[in-house]
């Protein structure tokens, strides 16, 4: 019974072409059933007298069709396409593209995080008769083929922390990292960790990895894709889709859905279209270096060739960036070149993947600056170019300056100074040894001590005392402040609070509630002014302008409004500011600006206040005063921020500064599952709240609900995401207290 | 008075009705406020009696400033007078009040002027700075503990030198007040430990570190010189001192005394009509300095050995006010110092000087309250059955308790200060005084029952026995 089991065949790939399609090309879809359907009548009737030929004929039909439609794909199939059941997935690939492995995060459901997947694997090549064992750690999510406790390919923060500690054990042992990316997105569970936190913690570790990365990317799901993909080289299936949310999210966005409503099918295909979420566009932004090619209509595990294919260039990958900082500089072009070759079959070839300390770190560096170069093109800046040659100057002198003043001046007088108290505290023990049998003669003997004139006289008239601190108002108060009206607090029902009159509340109590202490939002220029030193705050990179890189239909317009609102040119404020005459540089996210949310411009302006903090030695504190995640217009040119700001974050840090992060309002999304939940200083203004995904995108997602304080600063608290929360009006002597303290050893006052 | 005032009464009891009393007298109308646990009180049903339905709002609490100023809109007052207690000390009630988008007169001194004088610190270095004698000790929160040890330690010396036999110092968390955070020390090698304490209850009660040390006056009377100022703030009067030295154990008065001190009968060890002289000019100073624009009170105490220091200003008129006006004339007539302060408040000028005001006799005030002096004073809760007293030309009582009989009782309200009335007795001399005062508190039937069924207790024999101590150092 052949021809029956390729009837079957036939079906499956029907279906599979329906599922894709949807309701569209319905006529070729309609075609192709019917043909199926005569042969399959005219086969059980025994009618057809040859159905080989007749199924053969049928066969070259269906390749044909697929062939015609897959030259029609739009962005939208392709989601559909990896989302399909039938795609292939990693066990998939692991069965079939390494050697060997062995399943070590765990075995199917018993693990802590199904949806993610850790296994040894090996490759064997041969050169000649000699054969090589070469281990890979792989790591990826695990969609399955339907299975309900996969969660869709969604980790968990446990599964991402489990991820973690195996890149510390590759790291260790000194193997390459295969990440295979096949995730809609991160799961938003708060928990212990909380999503936000551990992918944070994982991108964090990543910019920072001694070993080498590739990342193979067929479903990029925003957070939870960026959680394991921050690599050396990064591949795509040619119908994956790398995105910084999903289709229908962004739909509910931009459609202004409300939580339980659905997006037309229309505006999911148009806003899949213009997110640019396709393996070609993103290879052309820059953040994937190749495209594996798949058969038509996306590969299936029956598609044998083609785990092949995954196996050359994960393989080639891996050798490229093995041979890329290897060895001798002059010769590695040389050695990259005959990779090139496309005919040459890699299993034949060998090339050690084990690197010495100086190549572990030469590979971190190229990684990180390859990182902080991407998406450079994606944003405006208005300097001029005289501007930027200055700016470039200054750069190289304060790099010289510092070299000399802080690594060379400092240290030494250091240890000079440090000598000479040695000796000044071994001669006042000495001194006070000869003259010990003296000041008991003049206790024993001496007068006794009197109140004179001098103590009386301090005790009763003034005294000196310098009050302009504590007696001065606020510097800068809101207009809010001037409206004579009552403001009840949201906690009234719980604590009883009166209503506060706004003169009040706005102004000397700086929007905290006086019976429960609940703080109201303020604008970003509270804390600005009030806690920055008057007159030191100097703005750099001013003219750096969010642009919208994928004209995304009216964003130029929202762009401008947010402009004229708030008088910014983006989310992102960087300065240079004194805390109590402590040199700092500032990075201010503000809320009313587009929501916070980030995207290049805002990216490019951290990554150089990071930069510049590193260069001058000054303590970075990025003041979250809100956002709302990544800038979803500015799609992958957006997602890209996450790696890359950790990526000069991580510098920062190692390079000995203090990184300090304030979040104010709500903070939610990208930013606070890469750059900003990477410090290891975070606090938080009380009332604020924190986390992965806000409770209506939760809910959206995977339809749950939350409690009412799930992301609220006191939990982030518990779960060790912040490490303190502090009252509004403290914020100034916390940051004084918190620069004296807290920080690296390499902070020009120290 | 160009303009009609409508006063609105941001409080209850006596002080309501005498503020309403006062209105009636100058011709202003009023609007008068209280809350369901309050209907019953006197107040109520004056303000029912002289402004009708239309001048009484009931709000649901005295605390609430948007009730009380929705009910001011609503009534078209133009003008708060804030009594005592409630929010008359409340610089930001009084700004509210005065820099809403429809203003009202405040009936008190200015906002600046309740903030500048309601910081204790802020005060003491004010008289500090005008060579005014006050407690000695720090004048700022200090918060060091070296420094702290230092000031503790020349305390002691100092108290030594000025013949103190047993030394004390006290130390108080200077954000904290009310009596939170303090404690004496009577031995500098306690010190460290008793003002590290302080400092954390500081720190966690206030978030402020900052400790007050001052020596600990024991032996002392307790003096106020009144105070009355206009609106210009440049020529402030005041109307004599008081004594109220005679406490309950919780520090709150019970009696008091007006003048001061009386050297005409008793013997003092130090000149006490140049002391009373010294603290009246000096308060009158510092009023002239801040700019003082209404009634107010500085609270002074006096050493055995005749040495003054201030304590603190109370800014808005006190419930022993009655005491300063039973023996202050002004061009030989009678005052009101509550309608002496509506009337300045409302910004009309003083119109008479020092030389105007005289000062005859001795008064005295008793205040009448429902509590057990034997347990510690606590407040006695229950119904008034009967509440009588005769009538005499000396003696002016307040109350707010409505007439009583067993048929028809008055519960004292828990949720407020127990005070049932405040009697004020005249006398030409101190003797005279004290047998008026024995004499009325003899006559006084103040009778009741709580919910056991067991008889009102009250404060009579406690003030009877606070009678023969009057003006004395005991």
């Amino acid at each position: 019974m052949d021809w029956d089991k390729q009837l079957h065949q036939l079906t499956e790939r029907l279906n599979y072409v329906r599922d894709i399609f949807a309701d569209k090309h319905q006529e070729d879809i309609g075609l192709l059933e019917k043909r199926l359907a005569e042969l399959r009548q005219g086969i059980e009737a025994g009618t057809v007298t040859k159905p080989r030929e007749g199924l053969s004929t049928l066969e070259d039909l269906f390749f044909f069709m697929e062939c015609k439609l897959e030259d029609r794909l739009t962005p939208m199939d392709k989601v559909r396409i990896v989302r399909h059941p039938q795609r292939i997935c990693l066990r998939d690939i692991l069965e079939n593209v390494y050697d060997n492995y062995t399943e070590i995060g765990g075995q199917d459901e018993h693990t802590n995080d199904p949806a993610m997947l850790i296994a040894r694997a090996y490759i064997t090549r041969r050169r000649g008769r000699k054969v090589f064992h070469q281990s890979v750690l792989v790591i990826g999510h695990e969609k399955g083929h339907g299975e309900e406790f996969r969660n869709g390919g969604s980790a968990k923060p446990w599964g991402n922390a489990k991820v973690q500690h195996y890149m510390q054990v590759a790291e260790t042992e000194g193997i390459p990292v295969h990440a295979y990316v096949f995730t809609p997105g991160g799961d938003p569970v708060e928990d212990y960790p909380g999503a936000a936190q551990q992918i944070a913690r994982n991108i964090y570790e990543m910019a920072g990895l001694e070993v080498p990365v590739v990342a193979i990317f067929s479903e990029g799901g925003s957070g939870g894709a960026e959680a394991i993909a921050l690599a050396d080289r990064r591949l795509m299936f040619s119908h994956g889709y790398y995105s910084v949310i999903s289709p229908e999210g962004a739909a509910a966005i931009e459609g202004r859905l409300k939580r339980g409503e659905r997006a037309s099918a229309e505006l999911v295909e148009r806003c899949a279209a213009n997110l640019h979420l396709t393996a070609e566009d993103n290879v052309r932004f820059g953040y994937i270096d190749r495209i594996i090619q798949e058969p038509v209509l996306g590969a299936r595990p029956y598609h044998f060739e083609f785990f092949r294919t995954i196996r050359q260039e994960v393989i080639r990958a891996t050798d490229e960036v093995v041979l890329g900082i290897r060895g001798f500089a002059p010769m590695r072009g040389t050695a990259l070149r005959r990779l090139r070759d496309r005919e040459l079959n890699l299993d034949e070839m060998y090339v050690r993947w084990n690197l010495s300390r100086k190549a572990r770190r030469r590979l971190v560096e190229k990684r990180q600056k390859h990182f902080l170069r991407i998406s450079r093109g994606a944003c405006l800046n208005r300097r001029s170019l005289w501007g930027r040659l200055s700016d470039a100057w200054a750069e190289q002198w304060w790099e010289l300056y510092n070299r000399l003043i802080y690594d060379f001046y400092h240290r030494k007088r250091r240890s000079f100074s440090n000598a000479l108290e040695e000796v000044e505290s071994e001669w006042d023990l000495l001194k006070r040894r000869i003259t010990a049998p003296w000041r008991t003669l003049r206790r024993t003997f001496g007068k006794k001590r009197e109140a004179s004139a001098a103590t009386e006289k301090e005790l009763t008239t003034l005294s000196e005392w310098d009050r302009t601190e504590e007696r001065g108002d606020w510097a800068w108060v809101t207009a809010r402040a001037k409206e004579d009206r009552a403001i009840t607090c949201p906690n009234t029902g719980v604590h009883g609070c009166m209503d506060l009159w706004a003169p009040d509340l706005y102004n000397e109590f700086a929007g905290v509630c006086a019976t429960c202490g609940h703080h109201f939002p303020m604008e970003y220029q509270w804390l600005m002014y009030n806690c920055f030193d008057q007159n030191s705050l100097f703005e750099f990179n001013a003219e750096m302008e969010s642009g919208n890189p994928l004209d995304f239909p009216g964003m130029d317009t929202r762009l401008a409004d947010a402009r004229e609102k708030t008088g910014l040119k983006s989310a992102c404020i960087t300065l240079e500011a004194r805390v109590d005459g402590t040199q700092i540089v500032a990075a201010i996210l503000t809320a009313s600006f587009r929501g916070g949310s980030v995207g290049a411009a805002e990216g490019a302006k951290l990554v150089a206040a990071a930069e510049r903090a590193r260069r001058k030695r000054y303590p970075f504190i990025v003041y979250c005063h809100g956002t709302a995640g990544i800038r979803i217009q500015e799609g992958t040119h957006g997602l890209v921020q996450m790696p890359r700001c950790t990526v000069a974050v991580r510098r920062y840090i190692e390079a000995g500064g203090l990184y300090l992060v304030i979040y104010d309002t709500q903070s939610y999304g990208g930013p606070v599952a890469s750059f900003l939940g990477c410090s290891s200083y975070q606090f938080a203004i009380r009332s604020s709240n924190i986390g992965f995904a806000g409770p209506g995108v939760i809910k959206n997602t995977t339809g749950r609900d939350i409690p009412p304080d799930y992301h609220n600063c006191f939990q982030a608290l518990s779960r060790g995401h912040i490490q303190g929360v502090w009252d509004r009006r403290d914020v100034r002597a916390n940051l004084r207290q918190a620069l004296m303290t807290m920080g690296g050893r390499n902070l020009y006052y120290r | 008075m160009e303009k009609k005032h409508k006063v609105l009464i941001a409080n209850r009891g006596e002080i309501a009705v005498r503020i309403m009393q006062a209105c009636r007298r100058l011709g202003l109308d009023f609007v008068a406020v209280y809350t369901a646990g309050d209907a019953s009180s006197g107040h109520v049903r004056l303000a029912r009696e002289l402004g009708g339905e239309r001048a009484l709002y009931r709000i649901s609490s005295y605390h609430d400033a948007n009730e009380l100023l929705s009910v001011a809109d609503a009534a078209e007052a133009t003008a708060v007078h804030p009594g005592y207690g409630f929010f008359a000390e409340d610089f930001r009630f009084a700004r509210r009040v005065t820099e809403r988008d429809r203003r009202l007169v405040f009936i008190g001194p200015s906002w600046r002027v309740i903030r500048e004088l309601g910081d204790k610190i802020n005060t003491k270095r004010l008289a500090r700075s005008l060579g005014v004698p006050t407690v000695p000790g720090s004048d700022r929160p200090i918060y060091d503990e070296l420094e702290a040890e230092k000031v503790a330690r020349s305390l002691f010396d100092f108290q030594l030198q000025q013949g103190v036999t047993q030394p004390l110092v006290l130390v108080k968390a200077s954000a904290g007040g009310g009596g939170m955070g303090i404690e004496e020390v009577y031995d500098i090698d306690v010190f460290r430990s008793v003002y590290r304490r302080i400092r954390n209850y500081a720190m966690r009660q206030f978030k402020d570190e900052g400790v007050l040390i001052e020596q600990r006056i024991r032996d002392f009377n307790h003096l106020e010189v009144q105070i009355v100022s206009d609106r210009t703030g440049k020529r402030p009067v005041h109307f004599g001192t008081r004594n109220c030295s005679i406490q309950s154990t919780g520090l709150q008065k019970r009696l008091e005394v007006a003048p001061g001190f009386d050297p005409s009968s008793i013997e003092y060890g130090f000149d006490a009509a140049a002391l009373l002289e010294s603290i009246t000019s000096h308060s009158l100073a510092m009023a002239r300095k801040v700019g003082y624009d209404n009634v107010g009170t500085w609270e002074w105490i006096v050493t055995r050995e005749g040495h003054p220091f201030l304590m603190e200003v109370n800014t808005r008129i006190q419930v022993e006010n009655g005491v300063s006006a039973s023996i202050a004339r002004v061009r030989g007539e009678q005052v009101d110092l509550i309608a002496e302060q509506l009337r300045v408040g409302l910004g009309q000028p003083l119109g008479y000087g020092q030389e105007d005001i005289s000062f005859e006799g001795v008064g005295v005030e008793y205040r009448i309250i429902a509590e057990d002096p034997a347990a510690g004073f606590t407040p006695w809760v229950g119904d008034i059955e009967r509440f009588e007293w005769e009538s005499r030309p000396w003696l002016t009582l307040h109350t707010h308790v409505p007439p009583v009989s067993p048929e028809e009782p008055y519960s004292i309200p828990t949720e407020f200060d127990p005070n049932l009335a405040l009697a004020i007795l005249w006398g030409k001399d101190l003797a005279e005084v004290r047998e008026r005062g024995l004499n009325f508190l003899d006559s006084l039937r103040l009778e009741g029952h709580d919910a056991k069924g067991s008889p009102l207790r009250s404060d009579v024999d406690f003030l009877r026995a606070g009678t023969a101590r009057i003006l004395r150092f005991s």
